[in-house]
């Protein structure tokens, strides 16, 4: 049996000649093993007009190489027995396969061909632009508050690009080029902007003379561009309100907070805990249990997933049927007031900072979380290490520094709120199309 | 641990009736425990659709100890998650936590499964909660379309409703009835508790017996369920929202039982045809040739019934009629022309290979084994997939797919700005349309014949702003 305070992640880091960072740890429990490639490039990389390019790309490594043909990359990762996918964030953009522990060498042989020979043509560009953009319908326009919230982020930075969606704005979707594409492509997809991350059954010295074989020879790039935009203090509440066809009022708010290499975003783990985490939780409790809001719920993601610049903590609450917004947002407020007046117990702050050690470990129930939780880490703090400090952070934080926290950070001057206004489909049709 | 062989998971009956199963996992310090009951959404009485439901998170929400606060204080002072839902053919109260917390997170447990009192305002609150979120879930053409098409398919089979049951139907539930429902259906015989960690399992055993041993009841005899009849000819329903920018399209028929021995050729002739990802016929023409959809999917649900076999995805409007037009060729050369051997092999290779992915956490572990006990399959069915897959042929899969594909026999249902694409639907055969504030007066589907009534209808429609009339 081994304990929580047990529990660490010892990953070896090797880096090539050419600037590429490997991280590999062993597992040999299950014979899998996953594979994944972790670019320091995301949304915040992007610049006005070419919004949506880090996700758009994301498509296009998928639409063949000089070996492969479109989609052929995935089909051939299944037809090994493997799983894939690839996602982008405001500040990364990550490749992934699990696959039998044997077919190791396939992922990296095919994850280095497509990195030095994409094949980019405007066919492709095309197809994928289309794809793209029906999913920005699916998941933000015809989605209940995806607009709302894209708009929470356009209003709550003016300066920094966590200000546009990683999904990027339609207009931009329309006219990104081909030219963009491998702007993009050569700056951001270079051996010395990527981290590697290898985990599971496999034997570390094999899998490092792997990767030098495939990706050895790769020329590294001039560094990316830093990202210089910084938010500065927000000094007044900003509001505003959406209308769409909607059966329910509701509203999401966004305060600054910290990015994750600040310790400071312990005890507003903490304190989101308390306040709308399970069902003892005051939110829970307060609104949902008795029936005043659908939801309400303070929103934030546990690292490495937590934003690497400052970002925005969420607070959001979806009304019941007759209950009126602006009543249950004040209400909301008031909840959050109690935490800055101290009036919580220690019992609750306990609970908290159990519960988030329970879920870390819980997270580490499959090699692929344990493999993004280092390879995250990497990317947005240089720093695997830091995955190992999660449980003593959590178990540091105090009833004063949440009460603190509190204050600092949820305050009205810091605060933007969107609020949904539900209305006709007539009305709607008068203020025209969405997109 | 892999490949999970049948002696691994550790079953015993006690003279109740009750079954306790455990699986040792020593990787990290947590216990996944599950209580299954074998009777799930499929035992809603009629009009009461949703009661199984919610008689499981009742369960949650106060016993003869502990009031609702108290329980999931308790829980979650450990760190624990837990849930109480009911899916077709079963109910599941889990909780995953620490192991080193398995007496407490079971005794907690234990209590609810025995000592639930099914609090007045505990039930009216729930039923509100679930009303409101079924009102904001109006809101989700996908959701809708979803529904729609399962009601349709299985119309006549108490399957034909979502397990949460619809608006109307929680608005009749009264206060005895979760009681009612839980004394009629929980019972020693009926149940299993399953439970995967770093535990010991005689200590597992010895403690479980301690907590549920006494548990005496009989539980109502189960009415045999009918059977759905699959559809003949082609139905489409449009669903008119003007301010939709993307359709919402579905394509069902129905597909074959859990029990069935072509389960598994079922699954990889699924696989090449629409499961697959970008290695099926449908990702492959409709998205990546196209570009039509970011996303087209096959999926069947095989239950005690043969469930929907269904096709979804989703387009901008105007390529709505393009999109349907696409499916229904592909099922015509699916069925027709048959698949490629390496298509076969890519698939057969794709389920062999991802296996031990899929059996990797205690709580994929637990979907597994809990799947085969509630089907009455032998669990030598984990250490002999690989091989039972191995063996598909060609000719297995060609046959399914010529059974089962029938472009000309199907139910359609679009969901989207139904004047862009109504009259060109309409070549394909009769098209039936609903305004989407109106999903809830569709009348109940025709009736198959040697089949009863389907439960009512949809939901109540809320009037324009969203205000519950």
């Amino acid at each position: 049996m081994i304990t929580m305070q047990e529990i660490r992640l010892d990953f070896q880091r090797d880096r090539l000649a050419n600037g590429l960072k490997i991280l590999t740890l062993e597992d040999h429990s299950h014979p899998i093993v996953s594979y994944q490639v972790h670019f320091a490039t995301g949304s915040r990389n992007e610049r006005p007009g070419i919004t949506g390019i880090s996700h758009l790309f994301e498509h296009m490594m998928f639409r063949g190489s000089k070996e492969l043909g479109p989609e052929e990359f995935a089909r051939i990762i299944q037809a090994n027995g493997g799983t894939l996918n690839a996602f982008t964030t405001v500040d990364n953009t990550t490749y992934f396969e699990n696959l039998p522990a044997d077919k190791l060498e396939l992922a990296i042989r095919l994850e280095a061909e497509r990195l030095e020979n994409l094949r980019l043509t405007q066919e492709n560009l095309d197809t994928e632009r289309e794809v793209v953009r029906s999913e920005r319908k699916l998941r933000v326009v015809n989605s209940p508050f995806g607009l709302l919230i894209e708009q929470l982020f356009a209003i709550a930075f003016d300066q920094h690009p966590y200000q546009w969606p990683v999904i990027g704005w339609d207009h931009d979707l329309r006219r990104l080029t081909l030219d963009d594409c491998l702007e993009y492509y050569r700056r951001g997809y270079a051996p010395n902007n990527a981290v590697v991350v290898v985990i599971g059954d496999f034997r570390t010295e094999e899998a490092l003379t792997l990767i030098e074989k495939y990706y050895g020879h790769l020329k590294p790039q001039a560094p990316i561009d830093a990202v210089p935009a910084q938010e500065k203090p927000q000094r007044g509440e900003r509001r505003s309100i959406y209308k769409k066809v909607s059966q329910l009022e509701a509203f999401f708010a966004g305060f600054h907070v910290p990015g994750i290499r600040d310790p400071e975003i312990f005890p507003l783990l903490v304190l989101s805990h308390i306040l709308s985490q399970g069902r003892s939780s005051r939110f829970y409790l307060r609104f949902v249990k008795t029936g005043k809001a659908v939801e309400a719920k303070v929103e934030a993601e546990p690292p490495p997933f937590w934003p690497m610049d400052p970002g925005l903590l969420q607070v959001y609450a979806i009304a019941a049927p007759g209950v009126k917004i602006g009543e249950l947002e004040k209400e909301i407020w008031d909840a959050i007031d109690e935490i800055k007046e101290g009036e919580f117990e220690e019992a609750e702050l306990a609970k908290a900072k159990r519960g988030l050690e329970a879920s870390f470990v819980m997270g580490l129930q499959s090699i692929f979380f344990k493999g993004l939780a280092g390879g995250l880490y990497e990317i947005k703090a240089g720093d695997w290490g830091m995955v190992n400090k999660l449980l003593k952070g959590y178990e540091g934080v105090t009833k004063e520094d949440v009460q603190r926290v509190a204050q600092k950070y949820l305050s009205e001057d810091n605060r933007t709120v969107v609020t949904l206004k539900p209305i006709s489909p007539q009305e709607n049709e008068l203020l025209g199309p969405m997109e | 641990m892999f490949p999970l062989q049948p002696k691994d998971i550790k079953k015993i009956r006690l003279s109740n009736g009750l079954t306790i199963m455990g699986l040792e996992y020593h990787k990290l310090p947590l216990a996944h425990i599950t209580l299954m009951i074998k009777r799930g959404a499929e035992r809603d009485p009629e009009g009461k659709e949703g009661l199984a439901d919610l008689t499981a998170e009742m369960l949650t929400l106060g016993t003869e100890h502990r009031d609702s606060q108290r329980l999931a204080l308790e829980m979650e002072k450990l760190g624990a998650r837990y849930s109480a839902s009911s899916g077709w053919d079963a109910s599941f109260l889990e909780a995953l936590g620490l192991s080193e917390d398995f007496k407490a997170l079971t005794e907690l447990l234990g209590d609810m499964l025995l000592r639930p009192i099914f609090a007045q305002h505990e039930m009216k609150q729930s039923q509100q909660r679930r009303i409101s979120r079924l009102i904001q879930q109006r809101d989700q053409a996908e959701v809708i379309a979803d529904e729609m098409i399962v009601q349709y398919l299985l119309t006549g089979t108490p399957y034909a409703h979502p397990t949460y049951g619809t608006i109307s139907s929680l608005q009749e539930m009264r206060e005895e009835d979760p009681k009612s429902f839980y004394l009629r259906h929980y019972c020693p015989k009926d149940t299993v508790v399953l439970a995967i960690g770093d535990l010991n399992f005689e200590e597992v055993r010895e403690h479980i017996k301690g907590l549920l041993g006494e548990w005496k009841s009989e539980g109502a005899s189960n009415d045999p369920l009918p059977t759905p009849v699959r559809p003949h000819g082609r139905r489409i329903i449009v669903v008119n929202r003007p301010d939709l920018t993307q359709s919402q399209i579905r394509l069902g028929s129905l597909g074959i039982e859990r029990r069935d021995d072509r389960y598994i050729p079922f699954k990889v002739m699924n696989y090449i045809f629409g499961g697959g990802g970008f290695s099926s016929r449908l990702m492959q023409r409709v998205r990546a040739e196209k570009g039509y959809t970011y996303g087209i999917t096959s999926s069947f649900k095989a239950s005690h019934i043969a469930g929907p076999f269904v096709i979804s995805t989703f387009t901008p409007t105007a390529n709505t009629i393009s999109v349907i037009e696409e499916i229904l060729k592909l099922m015509e050369e699916f069925a027709n022309g048959g698949i490629k051997t390496q298509e076969l092999e890519e698939a057969k290779n794709y389920f062999i290979g991802s296996f031990p992915l899929k059996l990797e956490t205690p709580g994929q572990m637990a979907r597994e084994i809990l799947e085969l006990e509630l089907y009455d399959i032998p669990f030598d069915y984990l250490s002999r997939y690989q091989e039972a897959v191995k063996g598909v042929t060609l000719e297995e899969i060609n046959n399914l797919a010529r059974s089962y594909l029938h472009p000309e026999d199907l139910i359609i249902v679009v969901v989207g700005r139904a004047e862009d694409f109504l009259e060109p639907l309409r070549n394909w055969g009769e098209v039936e349309l609903i305004e989407y504030s109106e999903v809830t007066r569709v009348p109940p589907p025709s009736t198959p014949p040697n089949t009863h009534l389907p439960p009512g209808g949809h939901t109540v429609s809320p009037s324009p702003g969203g205000v519950l009339e």
